[in-house]
């Protein structure tokens, strides 16, 4: 292998190393060094990746209200109903109007910010604001934004923790149990151990998490598989329990960050999670 | 899912396209589709660049899943089923009509900007840098990164060799790599699929 060979290989998915390529980063620094830099980037690029470009949240969070049947509805910006779930009971908008049977759609065509007025209408709409609303609504901005990412810091981790399961939706499959070698290499990297039988662990692998390297395992329990991320750089002030994106996990504090434990379902898994988490040791020499 | 909605335990509701479907409450299908929604939302978003445009991306994915659900016999993958039926109805919007193109700062409204807790103008810059990548690159890179597909299924869905969606993935990367200040690897393939 060559190092345009490795280079493209490594660009092509860097946490990906067949043999051929680990054989060429053995003797080429200059690749090695290539790989440790794209894993980097990669983590940020997933990062980046976790939210979307530009209000799709803002669309997740629209006024939400409830029909006469209790059947949840959104309304977006342009007041079309949108039924989040198939329901028993008859949906009803929340602007004006009666119930309607068949939701209208706009054709995408129609939603692309046309050429010519879309910086007119958005140079207009800025200067006929005065200053100091304009001020205000900055301000009430950053004070909600902060008090947000205070009151709330884990909701993100949750978030962040789900996201990166999502990523590696075969982990929760896999039926091989991981070598106790492998397992001991990939703890010991994190400083930790796991004082559960190997053969309960069925999938090991140190995954990029927020700029860091952490252990994700799926272990076998009585409860099914269980996700387990070791979160060494990621404190919580307290347990946190939350359900996202059909699975649910709790995030505890740790001698050193926090541990994650997840499982599929919405079922309690608080005493699963209570056992995965007493089993993992803490190394003392871990840095 | 908009087309979904129903009007009582077994009957069947008229959708958006005058065709019927029939959605039972608390459907357990219908609560895993939402459950993926919005993962499927921002997968879209990252594709189509626009929120409005994904929204009907998913709505109209959403749909056409219900209508073939039979054709999920594993449900732990519904994911990646959705996930590809999402591609192809942005591709699919693009074979049907060639969308006008505005400069990335136009189509984005400052104030629908999210705002990721904390500073973070790096992951910003970088999403920005994403973003101005040419669907070609992009497109590869999120259905990597984002949607998880390996470059095997990302070859087979794009109808590409595997060669030449790594030369895509190495690419988009190498491109990223240079907003970073790091010095882009040499790419002297003349083509996607040499190596």
């Amino acid at each position: 292998m060559n190092h345009r060979e490795a280079r493209l290989l490594i660009g092509g998915d860097p946490d990906f190393v067949p043999p051929e390529l680990a054989e060429h980063l053995a003797s080429c620094p200059e690749c090695a060094q290539f790989q440790r830099e794209m894993i980097v980037l990669d983590a940020n690029i997933r990062r980046a990746l976790e939210h979307p470009p530009a209000g799709a949240d803002r669309t997740n969070e629209a006024p939400t209200t409830r029909a006469a049947g209790g059947a949840p509805v959104q309304t977006t910006d342009a007041g079309i109903v949108a039924s989040v779930t198939a329901n028993a009971a008859p949906v009803a908008s929340t602007t004006a109007g009666p119930p309607a049977a068949v939701a209208p759609v706009t054709p995408p065509s129609a939603k692309v910010t046309p050429i010519s007025d879309g910086r007119g209408r958005q140079h207009k709409r800025t200067t006929l604001w005065p200053g100091w609303a304009l001020a205000a609504s900055i301000l009430v901005g950053a004070f909600a934004t902060l008090a947000i990412w205070t009151l709330h810091p884990t909701d993100t981790l949750a978030h962040d923790v789900v996201a990166h399961i999502q990523h590696e939706p075969k982990s929760w499959a896999s039926s091989q149990q991981v070598s106790p070698e492998a397992l001991d290499e990939i703890l010991r990297k994190a400083g930790v151990t796991l004082d559960a039988n190997s053969d309960k662990v069925m999938y090991a692998r140190t995954c990029p998490f927020r700029g860091h390297k952490v252990p994700h395992l799926v272990v076998s329990t009585s409860r099914g598989p269980v996700t387990v991320l070791v979160l060494r750089y990621e404190s919580v002030k307290a347990r946190e329990s939350f359900h996202e994106d059909g699975m649910t996990g709790v995030i505890t504090p740790a001698p050193h960050g926090s541990i994650a434990v997840l499982a599929k379902g919405n079922e309690n898994i608080d005493e699963v999670a209570e056992q995965v988490q007493k089993s993992v040791r803490w190394l003392p020499e871990s840095h | 899912m908009r087309g979904m909605r129903n009007s009582g335990p077994e009957t069947p509701v008229s959708s958006f396209d005058g065709s019927t479907v029939g959605a039972a409450p608390g459907d357990p299908i219908v609560r895993l589709f939402e459950s993926i929604r919005p993962e499927l939302l921002r997968f879209a978003h990252w594709l189509a660049r626009d929120r409005a445009i994904a929204e009907d991306i998913v709505q109209e994915t959403l749909l056409r899943a219900w209508r073939s659900r039979d054709a999920l016999k594993d449900q732990t993958a519904a994911r990646a089923w959705l996930l590809t039926i999402v591609r192809r109805e942005h591709a699919r919007l693009y074979e049907r009509k060639r969308l006008e193109l505005v400069p990335l700062e136009d189509g984005i409204e400052p104030e629908g900007m999210p705002s990721p807790p904390g500073p973070d103008s790096e992951l910003d810059s970088l999403r920005g840098a994403i973003l101005q990548l040419p669907l070609e690159y992009r497109e590869p890179l999120i259905m990597q990164v984002l949607g998880g597909f390996s470059t095997a299924e990302i070859a087979q869905e794009l109808s590409l060799s595997s060669t030449a969606v790594l030369t895509r993935l190495f690419r988009a990367r190498n491109k990223l790599r240079a907003m970073y200040g790091l010095t882009p690897a040499p790419d002297d393939s003349a083509s996607e699929g040499t190596l």
